[in-house]
């Protein structure tokens, strides 16, 4: 039971981190999780270093692909940025949402 | 594919981790760098700027160890962690360690010996062309006995007829016939090599071709033209060292210059065939050296009835099942026998050609599989009842690394790593012992197992050990693995001693083991004891000889001047004999010499059927009887008494049409009759001369101990056959004799072959060799059993006695006697062994069942051998019960009190 529940937010913290990267561009780990933070507006309140496996998961999946950089205020960076197969996954994801928001939308009480 | 990638990313990841770990903390620290920069931004101070960055960041920690076990592959490290922990655990206890993987190597080096065996006798695929599809076709006759039909091998004219009808369910079929021949390469005394005598389409049949010069044509298989000769690859190394311009050269076989043609490649041996299920022959038990091409005589392509002498093999169509090709063939045989107004009613018999070879050793061998699988089972039963043991004494340990936190999985899986490590050493330790043990198997084996040499330790062998170590780690492991999962941290931790480790139900486990590990040892007892029976009652009845002080000589007449193609073959072999009885008479201590045309305990040979003028029976109902050539002095030589009428004399050699028949003879061919003076026909070949039985011959187990047969002596006189076997007793041993019969006979004739030369004695105990092995190796295994058993007990019992010192310090205290703590004791030891035993009697009414055929006249219910094997395994586990009994019973109330 624990287990499809952190499956599940697994996958939404996967899709945020791609979908970030689809928007902005190669970042590093802070930036994605600053963004993340922003978008969420305190909805999902995360640790910002749970980023770090998940990017790591992505990356092990050849979604994202990492190489190091140097940030706008000059400090060395691991940056990230979406790879082909990355930004195909991200179709899908949203696919599968739109799938799991209709049922939602048919699930919630009708008033 | 996903996985793959990040199986791959893992797995590289493992070597790389102190490099990855430096990259980590890197990008961690610029994290954190660019947070305080930011919260610096937007006004903190430095060490505020800082506390909120790892506030905002979560567990440094966590989030690495999440990352690693992101990054490393599955458990890998884990794994390798829980194994560098049992093997430190089994350090500390190595005298356990040490026993374990004695025991487990003893096992697995002994099944996997035996399944080398099995793998290359039963198993593995024959290296011809779709193996699978090739069948051996015999004829079949009804037999009136026993209203079944009996395979009987193939008449030439018959196959050729079936070959061209069977159209639709076979692709080819071959006819041959198997011999020995005799080849002197180098001028040297000739040897005897196996040959095969085959129709040319045989190698194609097969799917084989040879290496150098080339294959039989239909033109060979011609009177005049088959004097060519294909060679065996092991040949071709013994007659001409390997030898590439062997093409064209000639080789002497029977004396005959023959012209090589082709070379066969490694590997290709072509299995033994018999020509029929019954009959065995010694002499043909030679692997094929020499292929020759089958020219048809005339008899072959006219006789319809009798001339069944050859062996035939077939390829099914693809997709053909054996009853659809034996349908269509039995079809054929009904049509013809109809047709041709055949007296016999002949049919057919079709056998995988795999199954077919191995006919005769596969029950057999099954069966030493199945009992060196039961050693194990009850090795793996014992080192079990040993890791329980260890289980429950690290069960304090268990407890607290439970309540520590460590999870069931990973509580569990250090416990199977313990058993894992064991298996694995036992595994190797056994996987070298079966190097050995299948040289030793080897030489123990007898001659008739077929593809003998084809045993070694090969990939499937090595592979079958490796899967039994996993499957031997799995039973013995998996049991104290599950019960640390049930470990309840809270009450052992409470409880103050180990008291709680004794408890009934881990008790009840142990005793179940024991019960299991009695249950197969009496099996295998009973089994063992059945064999050792069976093998002495064949050792020690009446054979109706005597073999003691007769050395044997066989001599096979292969030169040409002995050959149907002379005009003086018949008075050369005569003369032959002549001088060869005379000159063996001369050596040294010679009582007496005697010759038969076959020698002794080679089964079944030369069967004719006995054919009476006065009392004519249909064709094809005569009884059966073997036909030996014997001069007067066999039945003294033999010791085998006359019970009727005389013996063949020196008076008879003018008018030689007398013989001499045996008890079973008589009785199936005159029953209720006096045999003596009736007449008797066709027994000599070429001759329609009527013979008189002049007497009757007590039974004697002659051409194999199992059996009496029934035979019919003829002087030699009458006619010399090409195979003689020269009997001489002498008060000399024969290890003095034997060089003096070869110098004998080769001062007669060098160019002659001896195969066979040898004691009697010895001869008897080859006849019996695939008896002795089974017997042998089945002791072996009873009695390995036997002791793991004896050891299952002794260790349980005394292991439970020591944790219940106290019980026992308690129970003297309060005035127990020590009779009856050893009472106490023994009953407790009692239970599972008797209901051990209980379960085994019932197991072995189902084995014995099956065991039941490759028993000689042994009943298997044998009251003996059951009673003896249940007394061996009591009295045996009172020995192991009666020590642990007594320390108990010794024990010192003061001192296993204060222990408290």
């Amino acid at each position: 039971m624990a287990e499809s529940k952190s499956d599940v937010l697994q996958g939404t913290l996967d899709l945020m981190v791609l979908k970030t990267l689809e928007s902005m561009g190669p970042l590093h780990g802070y930036g994605i999780a600053r963004r993340i933070e922003q978008v969420s507006a305190n909805t999902l309140s995360l640790n910002q270093g749970t980023i770090y496996p998940a990017l790591l998961r992505l990356e092990q999946r050849r979604w994202v692909k990492s190489e190091w950089g140097v940030s706008e205020t000059g400090r060395r960076a691991k940056f990230y940025s979406l790879t082909r197969s990355g930004r195909k996954q991200i179709e899908q994801e949203i696919e599968n949402w739109e799938r799991i928001a209709t049922l939602a939308r048919f699930l919630a009480p009708s008033n | 594919m996903d996985w793959i990638r990040i199986l791959l990313s893992r797995f590289a990841a493992l070597f790389r981790s102190k490099k990855l770990d430096a990259e980590l903390d890197e990008e961690l620290r610029a994290h954190i760098d660019l947070a305080i920069e930011e919260n610096r931004g937007r006004g903190m101070n430095e060490s505020q700027a800082r506390t909120a960055a790892l506030r905002a960041f979560g567990g440094i920690t966590q989030i690495r160890e999440t990352y690693r076990v992101q990054r490393g592959l599955l458990g890998l490290e884990e794994a390798a962690r829980d194994i560098r922990y049992a093997i430190r655990q089994l350090r500390k206890s190595h005298g356990f360690a040490l026993t374990a993987i004695l025991t487990l190597a003893l096992g697995i080096g002994a099944a996997t010996s035996v399944f080398s065996v099995v793998n290359a006798v039963l198993l593995k695929p024959f290296a011809f062309r779709d193996p699978d599809r090739l069948v051996v076709m015999r004829e079949s006759v009804e037999d009136k006995a026993r209203s079944e039909r009996t395979a009987i091998p193939d008449n030439y004219r018959h196959f050729l007829r079936l070959k061209k009808g069977a159209a639709a369910t076979l692709e080819d079929a071959a006819i041959f016939a198997q011999r020995g021949v005799s080849v002197s390469p180098n001028g040297d005394h000739p040897h005897i090599v196996g040959a095969i005598t085959a129709s040319p389409n045989l190698f194609r049949l097969l799917g084989v071709q040879p290496i150098l010069g080339r294959d039989f044509a239909e033109g060979d298989a011609k009177k005049g033209a088959d004097d060519v000769v294909v060679l065996s690859y092991e040949g071709w190394q013994s007659f001409f060292n390997g030898d590439t311009g062997v093409i064209g050269r000639t080789l002497r076989i029977g004396g005959q210059p023959t012209t090589v043609i082709g070379v066969l490649p490694p590997g290709v041996r072509f299995p033994q065939i018999v020509l029929a299920p019954k009959i065995a022959f010694q002499e043909f038990a030679r692997d094929a050296l020499l292929f020759e091409p089958l020219a048809p005589s005339e008899r072959d392509l006219n006789a319809d009835m009798g001339n069944f002498n050859y062996k035939a093999i077939a390829r099914l169509k693809p997709g053909v099942t054996l009853a659809q090709a034996n349908a269509e063939l039995e079809a054929l045989q009904n049509a013809y026998t109809l047709s041709a107004h055949l007296p016999l009613h002949f049919g057919i018999a079709l056998m995988p050609l795999a199954k077919d070879v191995a006919s005769g050793v596969s029950g057999a061998l099954w069966m030493l599989f199945a009992a060196v699988g039961a050693v194990l089972l009850i090795a793996c039963v014992n080192l079990a009842n040993l890791q329980l043991a260890r289980a429950v004494n690290a069960e304090r340990e268990t407890a607290v690394r439970a309540a520590l936190g460590a999870s069931r999985g990973q509580l569990a899986r250090s416990r199977l790593a313990e058993s894992l490590v064991l298996a694995f050493a036992g595994g190797a330790a056994g996987t070298a012992l079966a190097f050995g043990g299948v040289r030793l198997l080897i030489a123990l084996a007898p001659a008739n197992i077929p593809r003998l040499d084809e045993v070694h330790v090969s990939t499937p062998v090595l592979l079958f050990a490796a899967g039994l170590s996993i499957a031997a780690a799995i039973a013995f492991g998996m049991l104290p693995a599950l019960r640390s999962l049930r470990v309840a941290p809270q009450a052992v931790l409470q409880a103050n001693s180990t008291r709680a480790a004794n408890t009934q139900e881990s008790r009840r486990t142990r005793s179940m083991m024991v019960a299991a590990q009695v249950a197969c040892t009496v099996v295998l007892l009973i089994v063992t004891s059945l064999a050792l029976r069976s093998f002495s009652h064949l050792l020690r009845q009446d054979r109706g000889f005597d073999a003691s002080y007769v050395t044997l000589a066989q001599v096979d007449l292969f030169s040409p001047q002995y050959g149907d193609s002379s005009n003086t073959y018949k008075a050369a072999k005569l003369s032959f004999t002549d001088r060869a009885l005379a000159a063996l008479g001369q050596l040294p201590g010679v009582q007496s010499v005697a010759l038969t045309s076959v020698a002794p305990l080679t089964g079944e040979t030369w069967v004719d059927s006995l054919t009476r003028p006065d009392h004519p029976v249909p064709a094809g109902k005569e009884p059966a009887i073997n036909v030996r050539w014997i001069n007067p002095d066999y039945l003294p030589t033999m010791r085998s008494p006359l019970v009727a009428g005389r013996n063949i004399t020196d008076a008879d050699r003018a008018n030689p049409y007398v013989a001499l028949i045996s008890e079973r003879t008589a009785r199936e061919g005159f029953p209720g009759e006096d045999p003596i003076g009736r007449k008797i026909t066709d027994l000599v070949p070429d001759d329609k001369h009527p013979i008189t039985v002049i007497g009757v011959v007590a039974d004697a187990r002659i051409n194999g101990l199992k059996d009496n047969a029934a035979m019919v002596y003829l002087p030699y006189w009458a006619f010399t056959p090409w195979t003689l076997s020269f009997l001489v007793r002498s008060s000399q041993p024969s290890d003095a004799l034997i060089p003096e019969m070869r110098r004998a006979i080769w001062q007669i004739d060098p160019q002659l072959a001896i195969p066979t030369l040898k004691s009697m004695d010895e001869q008897v105990s080859d006849s019996v060799a695939s008896d002795r092995f089974q017997t042998m190796l089945l002791s072996g295994f009873g009695a390995a059993a036997l002791f793991l058993a004896l050891l299952g007990v002794y260790g349980v019992l005394a292991y439970s006695v020591s944790l219940r010192r106290q019980e026992f310090g308690v129970r003297i205290a309060l005035g127990s006697g020590k009779s009856a703590l050893i009472g106490l004791v023994l009953r407790q030891a009692a239970y599972p062994v008797l209901i051990g035993t209980v379960v085994g009697l019932a197991m072995a009414l189902i084995a014995l069942r099956w065991v039941h055929s490759l028993l000689y006249q042994t009943p298997v219910m044998d009251p003996l051998a059951v009673g003896g094997s249940v007394l061996l395994l009591l009295v045996a586990a009172s020995i192991a019960a009666i020590a642990p009994a007594r320390r108990a019973a010794s024990t010192d109330p003061m001192r296993a009190l204060r222990m408290e």
